[in-house]
């Protein structure tokens, strides 16, 4: 069974990267050109009617969204986190869920605080959107040190760190006020797990091949 | 036993609803909202995050909407694709899709300070409302072109209640001219309309008050 992810390096899709690297599975990449209109055309839309990164073709019919594509990986292979019937199934769903409308939603605003009320407010915007981002992760930082879940640590790869990785990775060096870009600093038990995870054998061939750079979840260099 | 911290129309009524569908034994914790619950120690330990919707399982605490519903479909087998269904893939995209666009999108038009502040809340609304149309447009072209049966009129599904309960939220909640007019999107009303006729929407909208029709005409 092969996968086939639709990728931009650096974009959402690497998450899904790191994620078909760590459990093995065997799949391709089709490159897309978000510059040259390749997420509007008809084709596109057909596999994602989102027109958004990432989506992945699979034998059951295409897929989108970040969370639903590392569950189902994580259904079809292991390797990713507590799967139906496991211990900790439910605290992993939850917080799972949680990265994908808290730190994954306000990273996108951090990046982009002209969508969310026009370019008027977008300073605002991106300083409410700071702050949230830091109130998101001390949540993860209490999690990490009172629950040291297996699925969210630094011995074990898992999808929660490397979505984190990323979307915490834009934050860090995207934001254009220097001044309100994230700092990991702060959350010294989240930035242990993340300096793991961009250590892991899968995360050095995707940082090799997407251009991330040799430390891209806790201290990302620019190209 | 299952234990879900409520509060009457906010989003533990989605949970309330699929538990009912469900049949699954359960207590209701009420939420004082003003009496601050969801601030104390106690309650942070359920959920951390301070917010409803929580259920206590014999697993552990969960909480956020989506990771609920999907934990509860996989427990039954039951209103949604387990893990071995052909349908699973899409169905996880649909709802992970609802949970952190559509909802989040709602919760804009609702709350519009919090992403945007407060000399910005009507720019904000607008955009949250673009937003919403353009998600619910989606929505309404996949149940037309792929008829779901985890989406459909023809059974109930957690899908069919997650949106539900927002479309009631949409439909009444914002401002004119912001709210939504759900004739706009028929295949998506024809879905609601049979979910909240199930007895199990009616018992919850009854206890709640929600109406006899708590999805397609919210305001009545």
């Amino acid at each position: 069974m092969t996968l086939t992810l639709y990728h931009i390096p650096d974009w959402a899709s690497s998450i899904i990267h790191l994620a078909l690297e760590e459990i093995g599975a065997p799949y391709q990449i089709v490159p897309l050109d978000y510059d040259a209109g390749d997420l509007s055309t008809p084709a596109f839309r057909a596999i994602n009617p989102l027109g958004l990164i990432p989506a992945m073709d699979t034998p059951d019919g295409p897929m989108f969204e970040t969370a639903a594509i590392l569950l189902w990986l994580n259904e079809c292979y292991g390797g990713l986190g507590p799967r139906q019937g496991e211990p900790d199934r439910a605290a992993f769903l939850s917080w799972l869920t949680f990265v994908s409308n808290g730190p994954h939603v306000t990273s996108m605003a951090m990046i982009h605080p002209e969508y969310a009320a026009g370019e008027a407010a977008a300073e605002e915007v991106l300083r409410l959107a700071f702050e949230a981002l830091n109130q998101q992760a001390a949540h993860l930082e209490t999690l990490i040190t009172t629950k040291a879940p297996v699925w969210l640590s630094t011995h074990t790869p898992g999808a929660l760190g490397y979505y984190l990785g990323i979307v915490l990775r834009w934050a860090i060096y995207m934001p254009h006020d220097s001044t309100l870009r994230f700092s990991l600093a702060p959350f010294p038990a989240l930035q242990a797990v993340l300096a793991a995870h961009e250590s892991f054998p899968a995360a050095l061939r995707v940082a090799e091949a997407d251009g991330l750079g040799p430390t891209p979840f806790t201290a990302p260099v620019v190209a | 036993m299952l234990t879900l911290h409520h509060a009457p129309d906010f989003a533990s009524t989605i949970i309330r609803l699929a538990l009912e569908e469900m049949e699954l034994p359960h207590t209701l914790a009420l939420v004082d909202f003003d009496g601050g619950t969801l601030a104390t120690p106690e309650y942070r330990r359920i959920n951390p995050i301070g917010l409803i919707p929580a259920l206590e399982t014999d697993t552990g605490p969960m909480f956020e909407t989506a990771a609920i519903l999907l934990w509860l479909v996989d427990r039954t087998g039951r209103l949604g694709p387990g893990v071995t269904d052909p349908d699973r893939g899409a169905f996880l995209s649909w709802l992970f899709f609802t949970s952190n666009a559509l909802h989040t999108a709602s919760l804009a038009m609702f709350y519009p300070h919090r992403p945007a502040g407060e000399a910005n809340t009507d720019a904000a609304r607008a955009a949250a409302h673009d937003q919403v149309m353009a998600r619910l447009s989606l929505i309404d072209s996949m149940i037309a072109t792929q008829a779901p049966r985890w989406l459909s009129a023809d059974q109930p599904g957690v899908l069919g209640y997650y949106i539900g309960v927002l479309i009631r939220w949409l439909t009444s909640l914002p401002p004119e001219p912001y709210r939504i007019d759900l004739a706009a999107f028929p295949h998506l009303r024809a879905v609601l309309a049979a979910h909240e006729a199930r007895p199990a929407a009616q018992r919850v909208a009854a206890d709640e008050g929600l109406g006899s029709h708590p999805f397609t005409k919210a305001n009545s």
